[in-house]
Formats: structure tokens, sequence, C-alpha cells
């Protein structure tokens, strides 16, 4: 409402006579009701915390701004997996899964859909630990331990909670402009 | 109405009939659950649920999702499909009760069937450190990921000379060598192996730097015609055509230079000289001799 506020009495200096108190009220609702949109539009999860350990990591060491990039590609893409899991629709999996990462996904969400069920993950976070970046800087291997709380619903009754640690071995490649996850599999404890 | 107040007896009584309902079998009682732990992508099992009556079962995988009435009290089989991709499963089973019981199972990759090999760079210069790279991926032929160790040979065979073979150990499914380039030009292919599956690509060599890099100048009036020997690496690899071979001539009128590209192995050029000029020939990291002109051709 601060910036709101700014806004109109910006206005209001530049030409104090079109400015009537109900214009300034209209146009406030005009750009609340902007902000509402975008907000709206804008994802309803928030990004996973995802923490990136690329100690000792061969045969080639990782820059800095990858590392930045990967991490925070791989938290927008557990978000946008989440909601996804969730909704039952599979819209925005390919912004950050390619191959066969994306095409188990979006099979699993539309035999959800048609089985009547869905899945709500609660992310506790994310530690991944690179153990395989390519000479060629085209493949990376990554394991992640995450903390996640995983409920599944079948309509509104709640089948089932998993609640703890999860563990996977996620292959990322790169793209144009982002890090896309290639194969992401759960393991367990005793495998990792 | 007037409460009548409960004595003693009466409560023991109430509370050891609702005991008693609460330990006859099956009563308010989830399905119990056998599953294994691990089972191989791609192979048919059973789940062992205890109950009676009709249930719902459902699987929830990494690509798939099942739900259906079953059974309860017997096996469900697990249909090798619904297994192919690895990761974990989840089944749950809803009794009539509509108690839910839970179980996971890991579902491994099956024995490698594809192996998904990068070969780095595509060209590279002959007799260089560590300028190879070649990486494999195993893959079940699910496309699961093989993580389970196992040994990967890198079979080389240069374009002459003897295949030679380095073994590497997968590591989270990934095996990866890093090798020099051979002395002598020419295609070099490069096989990752593990048991019958065999995965080829082609990587080509070309000749290093320019070395011993010599020209010729032969004068016709204020022209000079300048042509190199056949231009090699110092391992006697010619030089792709194409490669630029620059020439610079410094007389009276200045400098000049001219890049011209090897064609045959060879490259020319021609230049008007103005008194006295001296000119001389480079190729990349490679000079080579200077000819000293008087002008008087």
């Amino acid at each position: 409402m601060k910036s709101i506020a700014a806004v109109s009495w910006g206005l209001k200096k530049v030409k104090p006579g079109l400015f009537k108190p109900g214009f300034v009220k209209a146009a406030s609702f005009v750009i609340v009701a902007c902000v509402l949109a975008i907000a709206q539009s804008s994802p309803k999860v928030d990004l996973p915390q995802v923490h990136l350990d690329a100690d000792g990591l061969a045969p080639r060491p990782i820059e800095e701004l990858t590392g930045t990039t990967i991490a925070r590609h791989y938290a927008l893409a557990w978000r946008d997996l989440a909601e996804a899991l969730e909704s039952d629709r599979s819209g925005r999996i390919d912004e950050e899964f390619v191959g066969f990462a994306k095409d188990r996904i979006t099979h699993r969400i539309a035999e959800q859909e048609q089985a009547g069920l869905h899945v709500r993950i609660v992310d506790h976070g994310h530690h991944l630990k690179a153990v395989f970046y390519s000479s060629d800087g085209a493949a990376m291997q990554l394991l992640d331990e995450a903390q996640l709380e995983i409920q599944t619903f079948d309509g509104n009754k709640l089948l089932d909670t998993q609640n703890g640690p999860h563990r996977y071995i996620v292959l990322m490649t790169p793209g144009a402009d982002r890090w896309y996850i290639r194969d992401l599999e759960e393991v367990s404890a005793e495998s990792f | 109405m007037k409460r009548i107040p409960e004595n003693g007896f009466a409560r023991f009584t109430r509370l050891n009939i609702l005991a008693l309902l609460c330990l006859l079998p099956g009563w308010a009682k989830a399905a119990e659950l056998q599953v294994p732990a691990v089972v191989e992508a791609g192979r048919s099992f059973s789940i062992s649920v205890d109950g009676s009556g009709q249930g719902t079962f459902y699987l929830v995988g990494p690509d798939h999702v099942v739900k259906r009435t079953v059974s309860l009290g017997g096996d469900l089989q697990i249909q090798a499909s619904d297994v192919r991709a690895a990761g974990r499963y989840q089944v749950i089973v809803c009794g009539a009760t509509a108690l839910c019981n839970s179980a996971m199972f890991e579902v491994k990759a099956a024995q490698p069937a594809h192996l998904n090999f990068f070969l780095h760079p595509s060209r590279v210069p002959v007799s260089t450190r560590d300028s190879i790279d070649a990486t494999a991926f195993v893959f079940d032929q699910y496309f699961n990921l093989v993580w389970t160790p196992a040994a990967v040979d890198f079979r080389i065979t240069p374009a002459s000379g003897a295949t030679i073979t380095r073994r590497g150990s997968t590591r989270n499914g990934v095996a990866w060598m890093r090798m020099d380039s051979t002395p002598h030009e020419g295609r070099v292919q490069v096989t990752a192996v593990m048991g019958d599956v065999e995965e080829a690509r082609v990587i080509q060599q070309v000749a290093a730097e320019a070395c011993g890099l010599r020209m010729r100048a032969v004068g016709s009036g204020n022209r000079v015609n300048l042509e190199t020997d056949p231009v090699r690496d110092c391992n006697g690899n010619t030089l792709p055509d194409g490669t630029i071979v620059s020439f610079t001539k410094t007389d009276k009128m200045g400098k000049s230079t001219v890049d011209t590209p090897i064609k045959k192995g060879i490259a020319r050029v021609q230049f008007s000289v103005h008194g006295r000029a001296q000119i001389s020939v480079a190729c990349g990291v490679a000079l080579g001799n200077e000819v000293t002109l008087n002008g008087e051709l």
C-alpha cells in the first residue's frame, strides 16, 4: 500500500487538477487489482531452500555462477513439481525438467488425475551434493537429501503421510539459459 | 429427563465390552501389508494383504499411479509394467472401515542395456595431454540409471596403431576417463563396452601447431612469389587445408600482412616490393624463416 500511496502522490504532483479523490480511489483500485493479479499469477509455493555442496567435484570444478544457477533452478524445479503434483497439472514442468524426468512426471500426473489422487509436498529444504561434473560441462550429477512431508490424498481424503528424509540421485544438464533436471530418482537410505 | 448416576459395576462392564469389540479380528484395523524392500525394474511380484472383504489399493510410483478395488486377505499381483521406473514406490491399502495402511518399496534398475556415451571434443590436436574426455552413463532397458558399481571398458582404436583398452568403474551410474591424443592424425574410434552393450564414438585428430615452418621466394620484376614447404607439425602430420598462414612484408612503403589458407599442404602469396624488403611467415604460434630482398629482383 505504501507504493500505491507513493504512485498516487506522484500523479497528483504531475497534474493536480486531474486527480480528484474519486479518480485517485479508482486508480488505486486498478493498481491494487494489478498487484493482486500479479500475486495470484506468481507461484503459490515459496521456493524451497537448496544448499549446494560442490567440494571435491570431479573431473571439472564448478564455477560460482554455475553453482548459483543450479541451486536456483533446482529450487524452482521442486516448487514446480510440488505445484504440479498437488494440482494434477503439469503446466510448468517443462520449464525445469527435460528428458526422462519430464516424461515420467508428466505421465504420473496424468495418471494421478485419472485416479483422482493428488499429492501435497511440504518442502523443508534440500542438501545437494555435486558428485560429478563432466569436463565439457554438459552434465552434472548430484545427490539430494531432502526433508519432505509428502501427503497423499484421494479426493479430499488423506490416505498417507510420509515425513522425513528423502534421497534422490539427480542428473542435470545445461540449456540455453538454465540447468534442467534430466533424471530424478529417489533411492533408499541404504542405497544412498 | 432425570439422569441416573452410573455405579462402579456398570462402568466396568461398559469398558470391558468396548475393549472386547476393539479386539475382534478385523474391527477398526487397517489391512496389514507385506511388501518386498527392493524389486528389480520390470519384474512382477506380489504383495501380501491381511484382512477380509473389499478394499482400495493404490500404487504411487515415479511415473505410474494405480488405483483399483481389491479383495483383501491374499496376495496382490503387481505387474511388470507397473514397476518399470526405478525409484521409491508407495503402496496404500484402505479397508472397508476406511482405515488405510501404507508401505514403501524400492525399484532398482535392471541389467545394463544402454550406454549413453559422450566423447569430447570432436576434433583434437595430436599428442596433447589430457585432451580427450569420455563419459558413459549406464542405463537399463527402461532407461533407469544403473548406479550399482560396474566396470566399463573404453576401447581406443586409432587410425594407425594398436587398439588400447582402458578400464573405468561406474560410480552412481557414471564412468569417465581422460586420455592424451595419439601422435598421428586421423580418426580415432572410442568404444564404451559394458558386457554385451557397446557404444562407439569417433573423434578426429588433427595436426598440432606447425613446426619448422619454411618459405621460399621467387622474384619476377618488382613482384615476389612466396611459397611455403608443406606445412607440418612436429610429428610430421600435414596441417589441414584452410589453416591460415600469415606473410608479413616490411619495405619502404610500410608494413603489410597477407593471411592465406593452406591449399594442398602449401601456402602461397605474391607481393610487390619497393626497395629493400623483409618478409616473415607465421602459422598460429609457430614463426617461420625470414627472407630479405634487396628490391632488385
